[in-house]
């Protein structure tokens, strides 16, 4: 899509806001967008972050790769944008737990793991601390741990599988060795101590 | 328990039902939290099997934590088990309703998202996704949309507070059974960093006549977004401000708390309410006649079209609800606006017609509805 105010660039910044009490979108170009901005013309109602990701991603990142310790330019400074910093971004090696990619990222604003956050923390850390009002968690936390839960309950969701197929085939005494470990899961999960081994 | 479209339907008033507050202006209070589970790809990144592995996960947490005490509870875990999330004052804890959107009938989804269960993107692409849903409504569970988990209340008028300490509750059951994503620095990790931290996102809907009337909106969505909070319609993806409806919800989910979150959001919210009171006593003392005049069409057009599109129509009972909360209608009141905003919902309309509908069948059809409905006002 071509930018709607100069016709000649590609569109990579997708806005809303209000005009005449509607809300209106606009397909612009970054630098149709930042001079639209410093005019005061637009009352931004919300932002693609994709292309806050990929606009910031490449101001924090040096043209050598390295991070900005100054976190880069300040939103839509987009003098410092080089051609080949683009590449750059996707010059971050992908997630080594789901082989998700920073271009990956950039497109979607998704992200494939909870890893992936320490794989392209370049990236996340420069947008987020933008749109973030801090870099640190200061909320709630998960409870006692509960380590080993999450196994515990997918291995219930197997068993009861297996004794399904165990009792339609009328192997009544191995269904009803599945189903005691199914109860003793279950015990656990809901009591938080470890199942007894058999 | 299986859940069935009908069940829901028969809260003619979905999320729009309960006592109304702020005399009307805040319709209703949405919050909600984001997870997602250690060790597995978020949704948007998992293989289909996976996908369903999650939702057995999920569900088995879910049901351990609601479920009611009757025949299934054996040995220790009779003793042990849970009291269901906010099961106090007898509420129908246990009887979560479960919704596979993907294997449901378009209309049904559709449904499901004009009651605001589900989110758009989920009615995009449903497969493998899971929700569970309190009959009344007012939390559901979603599961493989774009997180594994997403905690959601949803309560008419404003109630931030009320809304949050009910996903607390349900939140802390289910990190008790399950391990959740999390980082001591970045808090809660979801599959868009937009969300990271508290992975909370409340919001508000708004109506706000007043201001629009008044030409004052403008200037209040800027001033809304320069305080880091976000606004947009009510409809689509926050694009369509139809019936004069919107949503303020908070941008950032990360270097506050929860609660320092909602303090921030509510005072707006109460800044903007006495706003739109001001614009409304402001235009009706101003003149009048507009006033009498908007509300009277508005009225109108609902009582004696026989073609009534669905943007028409939610415009149309802005108007009139505009005219119930001035005082202007006898008999008429904001729950039976309330309905009509519900049921004039395509899916909504479809649903009671028992089958699809043309745009030309649906028009007919809702504005038989609004004549219906509002025959006696």
């Amino acid at each position: 899509m071509l930018c709607e105010v100069c016709h000649q660039n590609e569109a990579t910044i997708h806005i809303k806001e209000v005009r005449n009490g509607k809300i209106v979108s606009h397909d612009l170009c970054a630098s149709c967008a930042k001079l639209k901005e410093e005019q005061g013309e637009l009352g931004v109602l919300g932002f693609n972050l994709a292309e806050v990701l990929f606009k910031f991603g490449k101001l924090s990142l040096k043209p050598d790769g390295g991070e900005d310790p100054s976190g880069g330019g300040e939103p839509g400074g987009g003098e410092r944008e080089g051609s080949g910093e683009a590449e750059k971004v996707s010059e971050l090696p992908p997630c080594p737990a789901c082989g998700w990619t920073a271009k990956l990222l950039c497109e979607s604003s998704r992200l494939g793991c909870p890893e992936c956050y320490r794989a392209f923390a370049p990236l996340i850390e420069g947008a987020v601390e933008r749109f973030q009002r801090g870099g640190f968690h200061l909320g709630k936390r998960p409870g006692a741990a509960a380590a080993g839960k999450t196994a515990r309950l997918a291995e219930i969701a197997k068993l009861k599988r297996e004794l399904a197929r165990l009792v339609s085939r009328e192997e009544y005494e191995a269904a009803a060795v599945c189903r005691d470990r199914i109860n003793a899961l279950r015990a656990s999960v809901a009591g938080g101590a470890e199942p007894a081994e058999e | 328990m299986k859940g069935s479209i009908e069940t829901l339907l028969r809260n003619p008033l979905g999320f729009l039902g309960g006592p109304a507050g702020d005399d009307g202006i805040v319709l209703s209070t949405r919050l909600r939290f984001a997870r997602n589970l250690a060790g597995h790809r978020f949704p948007g990144a998992l293989p289909p099997e996976e996908r369903s592995a999650i939702g057995e996960t999920v569900e088995a947490a879910v049901s351990a934590g609601t479920a009611p005490p009757k025949g299934r509870r054996t040995g220790a875990a009779a003793g042990r088990r849970k009291k269901a999330p906010g099961a106090s004052a007898g509420s129908p804890d246990g009887e979560l309703l479960v919704f596979e959107p993907g294997a449901m009938e378009r209309i049904d989804r559709e449904v499901l998202a004009e009651r605001r269960l589900v989110t758009d993107e989920l009615l995009r692409s449903p497969a493998g996704t899971m929700l569970l849903v309190r009959p009344d409504e007012t939390v559901s569970i979603t599961v493989n949309g774009e997180d594994h988990i997403r905690l959601q209340a949803l309560r008419p008028g404003f109630r931030l507070a009320e809304c949050l300490g009910e996903l607390n509750r349900i939140d802390d059951l289910l990190a008790e059974r399950l391990d959740y994503a999390f980082d001591d620095k970045l808090g809660y990790l979801t599959a868009s960093p937009t969300n990271v931290g508290t992975g909370m996102r409340a919001s508000a809907m708004l109506h706000l006549p007043g201001l629009v009337l008044s030409g004052q909106i403008a200037a209040t969505v800027q001033g809304i977004g320069k305080l880091n909070l976000s606004v947009g319609g009510a409809f689509g993806d926050g694009t369509d401000n139809r019936g004069n409806l919107f949503v303020i919800s908070n941008q950032s989910t990360l270097g506050e708390s929860e609660e320092q979150i909602l303090e921030r959001l509510a005072a707006v919210i109460r800044q903007i309410v006495a706003q739109e009171r001001l614009a409304r006593a402001g235009l009706i003392e101003k003149d009048q006649n507009a006033i009498y005049d908007f509300v009277g069409r508005s009225y109108g057009v609902l009582r004696h079209s026989y073609c009534l599109g669905g943007a028409e129509a939610v415009k149309c009972l802005s108007g009139v609800r505009f005219g119930v909360d001035a005082g202007l209608f006898g008999s008429l009141t904001a729950a039976r606006v309330n309905e009509l905003l519900l049921a004039v919902g395509s899916a909504h309309l479809q649903k009671r017609a028992g089958r699809e509908l043309s745009a030309s069948e649906r028009a007919a059809r809702r504005a038989a509805l609004c004549r219906e409905m509002l025959k006696n006002a």
